[in-house]
């Protein structure tokens, strides 16, 4: 083989792998379809005083009233949508009205549903902070949890709780009587309906059942039938992580907005990921930093009837308040 | 010598013998090193599992460096294996265990 020949060959093989480098991104990395959001305001520090945070890891909006899980602290912070203090329930326990690590929050016909990764259980209090109802203990059997992350509400009053040490998302009536559960309990799975520490779900205006599925950098979409629809996030939904449109790095938190987009908190990638309904990327906003709109981590994320968007910034111990762009 | 004075003499030579006999040195802690801790769904699970080990008085997790900090009880040891099954159970592996420097008690978190 001459120089010539060896020279041809490397520069063949130089082509080849930049056409497959392009495919790959023309096909496994989505170009935004919406203008990006605008950050509005950001408040909170670490502390422990009203309006100070440690560990902010969830996040839900009634009216015009934001309500936060303040973990560490054992409570619930409940602010205007400007994130002035408005009041505060909960201590650190695991009596009615306690709070042992509260995570994921949803709100539905006036009240909050708090999963409790320390106590297993989903605790229900009126928007006003009254304890009203507990839901589940600890265990892996049927209405059992091992360290809940994250809990929805159907349009039925069923509770969908993602299950986080038992791999799999539970359904429960409005009388805490165990439905069905997707997922098998204990078992780590990567194939359609499996789960790798699932943290969040959300409910779509459709009735379809969103679950982060957390450690499988993906989405997956169930029907309100309970049937598998589709899994999205990098190439094939295959627990290939990476910071690129539509890929992401630990799925934290999940959220739907009135027109049945979803919202993702995608954690490592310091940044909110918004899809259609159906999964196509639409846009994403936020990266790493202390700054106006850059996050330390964002883990949840929760939208307003007027699209606004609210995350909970982790390490930076701060709440993030986000508006569409004008179009 | 007064006999108050002789008592409290007394207590204060006890005490210090104590002291000296490690009976009321500072509680035992441990620093565990944990690969991949990182987020806090993670911490949360350590510090879960740990907490549930008899004689834990209290866990402490900085996720940013990956470091674990178990603070026992008086009385109360924690063995390298106990803390590997823990650290299992929470989805990561134990790297390392070692005793740390006391911490001062900052009562319930």
């Amino acid at each position: 083989m001459t120089l010539t020949s060896v020279l041809k060959f490397g520069r063949n093989i130089v082509v080849i792998l930049a056409i497959l480098a392009v495919a790959g991104w023309l096909a496994f990395v989505p170009s935004a379809v919406e203008p990006p959001y605008m950050f509005v305001a950001a408040w909170g520090e670490k502390g422990s005083a009203p309006g100070q945070f440690n560990d902010p890891t969830g996040i839900a909006v009634a009216g015009d009233e934001v309500f936060v899980s303040d973990s560490r602290n054992g409570r619930i912070q409940v602010f205007d949508r400007d994130g002035r203090f408005k009041r505060q329930f909960g201590t650190p326990g695991r009596g009615l009205g306690q709070l042992g690590r509260p995570m994921n929050l949803a709100i539905r016909a006036g009240e909050l549903y708090v999963a409790e990764y320390f106590n297993d259980r989903i605790q229900v209090f009126g928007l006003d902070g009254r304890a009203r109802r507990v839901f589940g203990k600890s265990g892996s059997g049927r209405g059992e949890f091992n360290a809940p992350g994250g809990v929805a509400v159907a349009p039925d009053g069923d509770l969908l709780v993602a299950d986080f040490y038992n791999q799999r998302i539970q359904q429960l009536g409005s009388d805490g009587r165990f439905v069905r559960q997707w997922g098998t309990t204990g078992k780590i799975g990567i194939r359609a309906g499996e789960f790798n520490y699932p943290t969040d779900v959300a409910v779509g205006a459709e009735g379809s059942l969103y679950v982060a599925d957390g450690y499988n950098d993906r989405i997956q979409e169930f029907g309100a039938d309970g049937a598998f629809l589709r899994k999205w996030g990098g190439p094939f939904a295959m627990n290939l992580f990476g910071p690129f449109n539509g890929w992401f790095a630990t799925v934290t938190g999940i959220a739907t907005d009135s027109a049945g987009n979803v919202f993702a908190a995608d954690f490592y990638n310091n940044r909110v990921q918004k899809y259609s309904a159906s999964g196509k990327f639409l846009v994403g906003f936020g990266a790493r930093g202390s700054g106006p709109g850059q996050f330390d981590h964002a883990i949840a994320v929760a939208v307003s009837g007027d699209g606004t968007v609210f995350a909970a910034d982790f390490g930076n111990n701060r709440i993030e308040k986000w508006r569409p762009a004008e179009r | 010598m007064k006999f108050k004075t002789f008592l409290q003499r007394t207590a204060i030579a006890f005490s210090l013998m104590l002291a000296a006999s490690g009976v009321l040195a500072a509680p035992l802690s441990y620093q565990l090193r944990v690969d991949g801790l990182a987020c806090p769904f993670c911490a949360y699970g350590i510090e879960k599992k740990l907490n549930a080990i008899e004689g834990v008085e209290r866990v402490e997790t900085n996720i940013k460096d990956g470091a674990v900090i178990v603070i026992m009880q008086d009385g109360f040891t924690l063995d390298e294996a106990t803390a590997r099954k823990a650290v299992k159970e929470a989805g990561f592996s134990l790297r390392k265990l070692e005793p740390a420097q006391s911490v001062p008690n900052a009562g319930p978190r």
